[in-house]
């Protein structure tokens, strides 16, 4: 039903000796490993395509070679080694000499290194983990010197161990002021009140092992009566949130320390110890945590029972195969990465580097590579909008300036960076579509946003976009032949292969118009505004 | 599937600027004399985070004691509670002094509270809840499922539809509007209180169009737009690819009647608190869409609109005197709205919300999730004025409590007050079971605020 385009690069022998060509140029680690790659098959375009469309902020011509070029696995390889963007620190204060609230230039950056940065691949494992540890600054943390270091978290620990980012954020004062981990002090029978039990419930709920016992392939643990058990009940609550009481935020320089300082951001929060609760807490899985532990001893032992909780492999891989790959994984596909997170094959359990690697190059993943005919309907996942913005944009061979209007783009497509509605980030992991489908992205396409995005392409094509430059010259440049114009467009967007009715419909459009310019627009505004391009298969 | 969108009838030029990624207005609407003899509207106000109720409004009767010593910090002193207002269905009570506009409405009887409402499976008691294997809604306490119970009626869970969705639903399979427009019209993106069985709700945010920008009379330009709707109408056929035909092709199919219907508008003169996509506008937009409900073919609709950040487990005092200020002014404005367009007996606003929160505060000034919460009915149907259910005794460990921190389990469930509402609106006692399917286990299904 499909059919294939015209790939770019190199084809055949022609590509082995093109692709061994360039290495020779190229002093690199890439470039050597590249030389080494060529002995091997290499890529094809559709299969190399897919591969960036679910590992990166979006295929281009450019990258598309390159990973044909270098294979998958030194692909990865060399992604895991690379040299890693930044975004930049902010002023605490702005010029008026109050709190700087001001998040665009870092949401700035953040687009400039999605779209230009070389470190793709950690990039996006960066974003996913920060969907899932979420600090807002929506009825949340309005500074915007939080946010990078808080960002910094998830870039560091992208491909490093998972019980590091738990520990890491525990700590961080952005996440202490979103969710109350900082100043939490122990319950005071005196004046009646209890620990506040916000990070404590989130800490399971959202970020580690869920409301659902689950088995290793991600389905529910049920009981005898055939109800899903639950992962914890309020007790265990009520004595996480004890157990987490008696941190404050970092001193601020100059500053003297107290039990509960005030809001400062740089740093990890520190103890506190008068205002730990030290009673023995039970927590889940019946496990007891002894009294007259320090705050520290507590949240050690803590992060042990959460790592050891036969419930968060499963739990959250299935949200990374979601994000990076498909929205309805079969058990089977869960169940493997799974076990990778619980042992990589060392022993280690939490090894992100070895759970992506497992993500994409599953069997699952990577059955579409061949033909789309091989592709299952519930397979793949809509492009969020952020996701959305940034592939359009390195599609377009965008220039991406350091003040760009990109995400005030995603903004209004309903996905504004930094500033999601609550914890529970953009969207759901068990939002559905109408029928029935897994389909988290679809929680935020609405009639609205749909008309939005198919908006957005115009202004991109037709209009302008604040900061940002783009180069249609390679498809004006193809104009004259419409079937050349279309495969090209296809092998950036579509992987190589769109439907005869995209076909039919984007040459229909393309003919109608008279100039190159208008002709190239014409014909990747349907393509960049289908239902085929919305959805990553 | 897209009627209005077909390549023989394309009828649609916008006159937006191409390129520009401005916020289209709505264009000022108006005051037409439209005669609103069978039109009624439900307003859901959904007030995300989980509100703590328990200073929305204050019973002020023997129970104050309790109230001011368990609540501690957050509790309201008398000077921050408007002037009790006696009832003659309950207790006196006084509403937060950042909600005078809702107290004055319920002590001119527009308004009313509905005490302890929230998603049971059937009837509870302390004792009940207590046992192993009670029948206890799913996931309790946490904010998405509470959410999703509240929007769906189902306390058990997994519900593919909304109780609002599945009452549009009815409308369309009884006929009762005369266009094919959606019931159930959100202000605040996709919710699945609005997705039925058979109907699908549209979403427009406030200030924006659903007219797609960058088309004009030429005829490149109008090949280009038919091959787009062709396109969604087509759809590939492969699963997740439909749902995203779906979603532009309800949109476009939407867009020529909303925008037909909004050049009818006339400016309100009601004045809207206008805090950016905040609850005014939300609601001055669902005034706007209910002034031109007969040019939509429309005389059932059900409106949802959201105020978040509720989630109040630290500094809840200056929090919530924040959004109250707001809740009450946007909540007063609309209903002076629906005055001014003669459909104040045609309007019934309510609230919802993921859950209240504990009666007994935090150490950090706050409070954490809770169940049972009192909810507001504002309209000129609303026989307002009173207490509809009973308050909860003010007692940690006491007997509505479900442990010792005051989660008060709810005596009136949401299916009750749902199916009071949707009798109001029109559906008859035959549909109501299959909008809320728990409904016969509960003792009654109108609680009588609205007659």
């Amino acid at each position: 039903m499909f059919k294939e385009g015209v790939f770019q690069g190199c084809s055949g022998s022609a590509r082995e000796r093109c692709c061994c060509m360039k290495s020779l140029f190229s002093l690199t680690l890439a470039g050597a490993l590249a030389a080494q790659a060529c002995l091997a098959q290499a890529l094809p375009a559709r299969a190399a395509a897919r591969f960036l469309d679910q590992a990166t902020w979006g295929p281009t011509p450019a990258s598309i070679t390159y990973l044909q070029n270098v294979g998958i696995e030194n692909w990865l390889a060399i992604q895991f080694a690379m040299n890693r963007s930044d975004l930049p620190d902010q002023p605490i204060l702005n010029a008026a000499g109050q709190s700087n609230n001001n998040l665009g230039p870092v949401q700035a950056a953040f687009f400039q290194n999605t779209v230009s940065g070389e470190d793709q691949l950690r990039q996006r494992v960066a974003f996913i983990l920060s969907q899932i540890w979420v600090v807002s600054a929506t009825s949340g943390v309005p500074n915007a010197y939080a946010y990078p270091p808080y960002w910094r978290i998830f870039r560091d620990n992208a491909f490093g161990n998972y019980r590091d980012v738990i520990q890491a954020v525990t700590l961080n004062p952005a996440m202490g002021r979103y969710l109350n981990m900082a100043n939490n002090n122990k319950g005071n029978a005196v004046k009646g009140t209890a620990a506040n039990e916000n990070y404590g419930r989130e800490l399971m709920q959202l970020f580690t092992v869920g409301l659902t016992q689950l088995n290793l392939n991600g389905s529910p643990v049920l009981d005898s009566h055939q109800n899903p058990v639950p992962t914890y009940d309020q007790s265990v609550v009520t004595n996480v949130a004890n157990l987490l009481t008696g941190w404050t935020y970092p001193t601020a320089p100059g500053a003297t320390p107290k039990t509960n300082n005030p809001a400062y951001y740089f740093g990890e929060m520190f103890a506190a110890a008068s205002q730990h609760d030290t009673s023995a807490k039970t927590i889940f899985n019946n496990i007891k945590i002894p009294a007259m532990q320090t705050a520290d001893q507590d949240l050690n032992s803590l992060l042990n029972a959460l790592m050891q909780h036969p419930t968060m492999a499963p739990f959250i891989s299935q949200q990374l195969i979601e994000h990076m790959v498909s929205s309805n994984p079969s058990p089977d596909y869960i169940q493997r990465v799974a076990q990778v997170f619980q042992n990589d094959g060392t022993g280690v359990a939490g090894n992100l580097q070895a759970v992506i690697t497992a993500i994409l190059t599953d069997p699952e993943a990577r059955a579409g590579d061949a033909s789309p005919n091989a592709i299952t309907p519930a397979f793949g996942h809509l492009r969020e909008p952020i996701l959305f913005v940034t592939n359009v944009l390195r599609g377009l061979t965008a220039a991406v300036g350091a003040t760009n209007a990109a995400a005030a783009s995603a903004a209004n497509l309903g996905e504004n960076l930094f500033y999601a509605p609550s914890v529970f980030s953009y969207f759901s992991p068990q939002s559905r579509t109408a029928h029935g489908l897994l389909g988290p992205e679809f929680q935020i396409y609405s009639t609205q946003t749909a008309a939005n995005r198919a908006d957005l392409v115009n202004t991109i094509l037709y209009g302008t976009l604040g900061g940002i430059k783009l180069d249609l010259s390679p498809y004006t440049a193809l104009t004259g032949n419409p079937a050349n114009l279309i495969n090209y467009i296809a092998s950036v967007f579509l992987h190589g292969s769109m439907s005869p009715q995209l076909e039919t419909e984007a040459t229909a459009a393309m003919n109608a118009a008279s100039t190159p310019l208008a002709k190239a627009q014409a014909a990747l505004y349907i393509v960049l505004t289908s239902a085929e391009y919305q959805i990553v298969q | 599937m897209c009627q209005a969108c077909t390549r023989r009838n394309f009828i649609r030029v916008s006159s937006a600027a191409v390129g520009s990624l401005a916020l289209r207005p709505f264009g000022l609407l108006p005051a037409l004399a439209q005669s609103p003899t069978d039109y009624r509207a439900l307003v859901c106000v959904f007030l995300y985070g989980g509100n703590d109720s328990n200073n929305t409004v204050v019973p002020m009767d023997s129970s104050f004691s309790a109230y001011t010593s368990i609540r501690g910090s957050l509790a309201l002193t008398t000077s921050e509670l408007t002037p009790p207002v006696t009832s003659a269905s309950g207790p006196p009570v006084s509403f937060h002094y950042q909600l005078p506009g809702l107290a004055s409405l319920y002590a001119s009887k527009e308004l009313a509270v509905v005490a302890n409402v929230g998603p049971l499976v059937k009837p509870l008691t302390r004792a009940l809840y207590q046992q192993p294997q009670s029948p206890i809604p799913l996931n309790l306490f946490s904010h998405s499922d509470q959410q999703l119970a509240w929007q769906t009626s189902i306390a058990q869970g997994h519900s593919p539809t909304g109780w609002a969705g599945r009452a549009a639903d009815y409308l369309a399979q009884a006929g009762v509007n005369s266009s094919s427009f959606p019931a159930f019209f959100s202000v605040a993106g996709n919710v699945l209180e609005g997705i039925g069985t058979s109907t699908q709700p549209v979403a427009v945010s406030p200030g924006q169009s659903l007219q797609l920008t960058g088309f004009n009379s030429s005829s490149a330009s109008q090949e280009r737009y038919n091959a787009l709707t062709s396109l969604v109408a087509d759809g590939s056929g492969l699963a997740l690819v439909q749902a995203a035909d779906d979603a532009l092709a309800h949109s476009l199919s939407d867009a020529n009647a909303l925008s037909a219907a909004l050049a009818k508008a006339t400016p309100l003169k009601t004045q809207f608190p206008n805090t950016s996509l905040g609850l005014g506008t939300q609601l001055q937009q669902v005034a706007q869409i209910i002034q031109v409900q007969s040019y939509l073919g429309m005389s059932r609709q059900i409106f949802f609109v959201s105020l978040g950040g509720f989630d109040t487990h630290a500094n809840e005092t200056a929090t919530l005197n924040t959004l109250y200020a707001q809740l009450s002014a946007a909540l007063a404005a609309f209903y002076n709205a629906t005055q001014e367009l003669g459909v104040a007996q045609n309007v019934v606003t309510f609230t919802e919300s993921d859950f209240s929160r504990t009666f007994q505060p935090t150490t950090t000034d706050g409070s954490d999730h809770a169940w049972g919460s009192h909810h507001l009915v504002l309209g000129g149907a609303v026989q307002g004025g009173q207490i509809y259910g009973k308050f909860p005794t003010f007692q940690l460990g006491g007997p509505d409590d479900t442990d010792v921190r005051g989660r008060w389990i709810p005596t009136i469930s949401i299916e009750q007050y749902g199916a009071t509402l949707c009798s109001w609106f029109g559906i008859p006692a035959s549909a109501l079971a299959t909008i809320f399917p728990n409904l016969a286990k509960f003792s009654t299904s109108s609680l009588g605020f609205l007659g």
